[in-house]
């Protein structure tokens, strides 16, 4: 049964998707009273960041003359917002759709998801560390404060010290977070001192002693992040508390500026809450020639994994060389948030119409 | 053994996992922020019973075990050992309570189970998806537990005892979980297969 019949049914799981209408107004009025501008860009365009790891929904626009032009479906608003910085725009946000590909089969991710991006100029990371503890503090409140009105009468309606229930793990969301560097995570929960796995041969060998398949194909990031997934992973935001893990080995620098004090890192962190991966943030990288090579680079790999063959955005690299205000952005989940809020162990159970309804699977 | 690929995965499949059968019990593909795909099982040690998750990089390799599963009919319990006959050749094996672990409680004579073989050794069981047993006691009311709804002990055919509504009559057929062994509903007489 599709999700709307069932809602047909059953009309009290109408209850989800209304704190999903909680959720996205409180971010929103959290970024309007600050003053942030609220953006809109394109979701169909001629060119995307190069991500080595992600798959693309190409397409093909037509002219009036029945002319071809390669088209994608963005993975992120990132490349569109940031020459929107450049040009000067300031403190923004923006709430929209993005899309990956051969992401099915998964509680996780669906192909096309609800992703907040902002950016505050002036900030670094662990400025965005802060805002993040506030923007879901901020939701925490806006979504309790509505549930509690239908509490009964001789109930008093207190905030609960800003504790959730996620998949029977209670989380309190008050400050401080946890917060835990990935070398400092690789030392507590997999034994593995960041020192010993920085070349490929390195990492290839500690991955084997701990009885992981391995091979020479396999890039440095693939065994970091098994190892990462199996060790580190299920400790995160799991203890009760969010967390926030932060300095990320250079390979998966993404965007991220690299660290000025230890450049074996890039000033990036991921925040996770009962176990959700919930958002990416970095200080953005604004080296124009640091960018040029990652693209390079990043073409390169996508050509060896036979993925589908994107054009550059060129375009974005123009903006990066005339120069991105130092700032910092957030790629949250807004999806995941709900499924955070709602107690949902599967994405499927947030969004009206799940790919797996689309696609009658 | 053959060697798959993790885009082989399917639920209930056996893989060998630290050189052990283990069973693929769930599975689902996982990227990290800008990360490759995984995909994160649940392996079920086939010896152990014992859970535990494993995340394998997309397109890893694994060896498969080849698990066959041979149709027998429970006869009889002698002690320890439950004793089985294929209806075919009337062949007949001892099987240790171990093997088929806490579902020997629900075994019913006569009945025909789905037994896992390993080169000609039984080494478990396939549970049916739901159990159906007749009441034959249901006079014992137990107190407490009110906030999950008032229970009592029921006495089933194969002597097992679980906890029911107070609705349940000695007579009844229910339905029970293979897995926790806990009672789902009460089934109608005509569904007994």
């Amino acid at each position: 049964m599709k999700t709307w019949q069932k809602i047909r049914k059953n009309q009290s799981l109408w209850r989800k998707y209304f704190i999903r209408e909680k959720v996205i107004q409180a971010i929103r009025e959290f970024f309007i009273e600050q003053k942030f501008h609220e953006v809109e860009t394109p979701l169909l365009v001629p060119s995307v960041i190069p991500e080595s790891y992600l798959n693309v929904f190409a397409t093909n626009l037509f002219d009036r003359h029945g002319n071809k032009q390669r088209m994608f479906l963005t993975t992120s608003p990132e490349a569109s917002i940031k020459k929107l910085l450049v040009a000067g725009i300031g403190n923004c946000f923006e709430i929209t759709k993005s899309f990956r590909n051969a992401e099915t089969g998964s509680k996780l991710h669906n192909s096309e998801f609800t992703i907040l991006e902002w950016y505050r100029i002036n900030a670094n990371y662990e400025d965005l560390m802060k805002e993040c503890e506030r923007l879901i503090k901020y939701i925490y409140v806006k979504v309790k404060s509505q549930k509690s009105k239908v509490k009964s009468v001789g109930e008093k309606s207190k905030v609960n010290h800003y504790k959730i229930t996620y998949q029977d793990q209670e989380i309190d969301l008050s400050y401080p977070w946890g917060r835990i560097t990935v070398a400092e995570a690789l030392e507590k929960y997999s034994r593995i001192s960041f020192d010993k796995i920085i070349t490929k041969a390195a990492i290839i060998a500690v991955a084997r002693a701990k009885g992981y398949s391995v091979n020479d194909n396999n890039s440095w990031e693939e065994i970091f992040n098994q190892i990462f997934l199996n060790e580190i992973e299920p400790h995160l935001g799991t203890h009760g508390k969010p967390t926030i893990i932060y300095d990320y080995p250079k390979p998966l620098a993404a965007l991220a500026k690299i660290k000025a004090s230890d450049p074996r890192f890039v000033e990036r962190f991921e925040l996770y809450i009962g176990g959700l991966e919930l958002a990416d943030c970095y200080t953005e990288l604004n080296d124009y020639k640091e960018q040029k090579n990652r693209f390079l680079s990043e073409l390169q790999t996508i050509k060896l994994h036979k993925k589908i063959v994107v054009k550059p955005d060129l375009d974005f690299l123009e903006a990066i060389k005339q120069g991105l205000p130092t700032c910092s952005g957030v790629a949250l989940g807004v999806d995941r948030l709900v499924m955070l809020f709602t107690d949902s162990v599967s994405i499927d159970e947030v969004l009206l119409f799940p790919a797996k309804d689309l696609l009658g699977v | 053994m053959a060697k798959i690929s993790t885009s082989d995965f399917k639920k209930g499949i056996f893989i060998e996992f630290k050189g052990e059968p283990n069973q693929i019990i769930e599975f689902q593909f996982v990227n990290p922020g800008k990360g490759s795909a995984f995909v994160r099982t649940k392996l079920k040690n086939l010896a152990s019973g014992k859970v535990q998750e494993f995340t394998y990089k997309s397109g890893e390799t694994v060896e498969e075990v080849p698990i066959m599963t041979r149709e027998m009919q429970y006869l009889y319990k002698s002690g320890e050992n439950y004793i089985f006959m294929d209806k075919n050749t009337y062949e007949q094996m001892t099987i240790n309570k171990n093997i088929i672990g806490d579902f020997y409680r629900f075994l019913r004579e006569s009945e025909l189970y789905q037994l896992l073989i390993l080169e000609d050794k039984v080494i478990g069981m396939r549970y049916p998806k739901k159990i159906r047993l007749i009441v034959i006691n249901a006079d014992e009311a137990v107190r407490g537990n009110t906030v999950m709804g008032a229970k009592k002990i029921i006495e089933l055919e194969t002597g097992v005892k679980i906890a029911a509504p107070l609705f349940i009559k000695k007579g009844d057929l229910i339905v029970i979980d293979p897995i926790s062994g806990e009672y789902i509903e009460r089934a109608s007489k005509d569904d007994k297969t």
